[in-house]
């Protein structure tokens, strides 16, 4: 099981009063910002009481893929998985437990 | 096309066979036995009306539309990465390259370079696994998860038969509303047929993303040049026992009679099913009530310190308590299975532990001391601890080569398992009573003899007063973890557990 990055990361986000969806459209990881590209898998799960939100996806040059979480007990952004097109090989939680 | 047809020569075995897993009503019945003598049982001649839906390398396929990154490259999810840890699942780009289920990681990174092993993210397979099958809901309420990725869907007297579609169009649409609905990157396989078992085989041709249906009219044609164990339900043993009678392929399989499936291949009922099975009946649609609720675990960091083991099995068994008491059942006995690594001998330096060098040792008198309670006696040979009942498992098993590969233990109780402490108490009396001949690499506890919890008889007896106030305790315990999340109330022994027994997919059926 993967386990998060836990890294808190400052998203960029808006909602779409029509399709009652929200969508993340930038980031900020590493001092760089990342315009974020469509969503390509969205799930929930719960922590208790807590849902969490996840969100998987790409920035809109598909040069590095995010997966983010949003707690919606704090509104709270986290960064659990990220990877680069040049090296393609995943960073996450617990790497090597 | 050429119609097989066996007549039954059994006699009074097969005389009154009134097929009770054929159909006893409705079209499919009445047309099949048009003009046909008792006893005989021919091809299914109905229009098939069973879908079996398979989502393609599953795990692989999901982490591809999850990361476009890994799309049209060779993915392997496995459940470890490290290079022991063997792939679950092969995206196509690994599996034309020959990775398949039980290659490990090393191997998979030797037999494909640019190989992208992931470990899994059962979350996200879930969430698959829930849409997909709200998808299949909108055309049928018959529908069954085989397992995490696959479903059978009945259409008979469902809306969209009544619609007046065809079962092809139901899986066109299926198709199209999984690529809406999970994304563009996951394809789904639909096999069609009159059965389960022909659906299953039909939705294993043309992968990826592929539909097939088989009927009576082309039922030869698939069997035709295939191997036997290519049939659903068909491994390696039930082939040599059908090569050891002559039967080579699927349509000599197909063609054998009755009888002699019967009497002389399986020598039981299982050849009338197989027969029938092959002839697109439906002999597969049986529901079978839970039994046993387990949990197992494939050690990391294999070992024989049974400190470390009391460990796990303490998670396994908060795991076990938990979905026990979530289905508001009680058990009535437990069972300890360990698996031994067969590599790491640990009794001896570069000597192989025989099977005559412990078999003593596993039947030495276990501890006693855990589960001494008043009111628990029930042994009156002396032989078992007291409060446990043996029953006739059989504890050892061996591989070819003599060494023990695994031991396993059950016993029966005359008290209720509710709580994990309880059910911590009983496993720990049969891992002590284990053999631990080499290292421990697979666990896993599991107790039976359920029983729901009936609206409770207060007891007048003591020890049955004391069980009940375990039970509100393990409920409160429940109570908080479901509010806090998992683990967020621990017995002190679990402190530092965190995490060590992973989240995992189960192969198979997914009941819960």
């Amino acid at each position: 099981m993967r386990r998060s990055l836990g890294e808190p990361i400052s998203v960029v986000y808006y909602f779409d009063a029509r399709t009652k969806t929200i969508k993340p459209y930038q980031l900020t990881w590493n001092n760089q910002d990342y315009r974020l590209g469509a969503i390509d898998f969205h799930h929930k799960t719960n922590v208790g009481g807590t849902l969490l939100h996840h969100f998987s996806l790409c920035d809109e040059d598909e040069s590095v893929y995010f997966k983010l979480q949003l707690n919606t007990d704090n509104l709270h952004w986290e960064l659990e998985e990220v990877m680069s097109a040049s090296e393609r090989s995943l960073l996450y939680g617990g790497q090597g437990y | 096309m050429q119609v097989s047809v066996a007549y039954s020569t059994a006699g009074k075995a097969t005389d009154g066979y009134a097929p009770r897993f054929l159909p006893t009503s409705g079209t499919g019945y009445a047309k099949a036995f048009v003009g046909q003598k008792r006893g005989l049982v021919m091809l299914n001649r109905a229009e098939p009306t069973i879908l079996h839906i398979d989502l393609n390398s599953c795990f692989a396929i999901i982490e591809q539309q999850s990361n476009r990154l890994l799309r049209g490259r060779p993915v392997g999810v496995a459940a470890y990465d490290s290079p022991r840890g063997f792939v679950l699942a092969a995206s196509y780009e690994a599996k034309a390259k020959g990775i398949k289920l039980g290659v490990n990681c090393q191997q998979a990174r030797v037999m494909c370079p640019g190989i992208t092993i992931l470990t899994p993210d059962p979350s996200k397979y879930r969430e698959a696994h829930k849409r997909f099958k709200h998808i299949m809901l909108q055309y049928s309420d018959k529908v069954v998860a085989k397992s995490i990725d696959e479903f059978v869907l009945d259409l008979s007297g469902s809306p969209a038969q009544r619609a007046g579609l065809s079962p092809e169009q139901v899986g066109q649409e299926i198709k199209q509303r999984v690529a809406q609905d999970l994304g563009e990157a996951v394809t789904v396989n639909v096999g069609i047929g009159t059965n389960r078992f022909l659906a299953k085989y039909a939705a294993g041709f043309d992968k990826p993303d592929g539909m097939t249906t088989i009927n009576d009219g082309n039922l030869e044609h698939f069997y035709e040049g295939q191997d036997l164990i290519d049939l659903p339900g068909i491994n390696v043993r039930y082939r040599r026992r059908l090569r050891a009678s002559g039967i080579t392929n699927p349509l000599e399989f197909y063609r054998a009679d009755e009888r002699t499936l019967h009497k002389i291949v399986f020598k039981s009922v299982v050849g009338k099913y197989w027969y029938q099975r092959l002839r697109g009946w439906e002999v597969d649609d049986r529901v079978f009530t839970q039994k046993t609720i387990g949990h197992q675990y494939a050690l990391k960091q294999k070992t024989t310190d049974l400190r470390e083991l009391e460990k796990l099995l303490i998670k396994l068994c908060e795991k076990v308590g938990r979905r026990l008491r979530r289905g508001d059942y009680y058990a009535n006995g437990i069972h300890l299975y360990l698996g031994f690594s067969t590599n790491q001998p640990a009794t001896s330096k570069g000597k192989k532990t025989r099977v005559s060098d412990h078999a003593a040792f596993m039947y030495s008198p276990p501890s006693t001391h855990n589960l001494h309670r008043a009111g628990e006696v029930k042994d009156p040979k002396g032989t078992a601890p007291l409060g446990f009942e043996t029953n006739n498992h059989t504890p050892l098993g061996f591989g070819t080569d003599q060494y023990l590969r695994s031991w396993h233990q059950g016993r029966k109780l005359d008290t209720r398992l509710y709580s994990s402490r309880d059910i911590f108490l009983a496993a720990k009396q049969l891992l002590r009573s284990a053999p631990i001949p080499s290292d421990v690499r697979i666990m896993s506890v599991n107790v039976y003899g359920l029983n729901p919890w009936d609206p409770e008889q207060i007891n007048m007896f003591e020890a049955e007063r004391n069980l009940s106030s375990g039970k509100n305790l393990s409920d409160a315990m429940d109570a908080i973890n479901n509010r806090y999340g998992n683990y967020a109330i621990t017995p002190a022994s679990m402190a530092d557990m965190q995490g060590t027994i992973l989240d995992r997919i189960a192969f198979g059926n997914t009941p819960d």
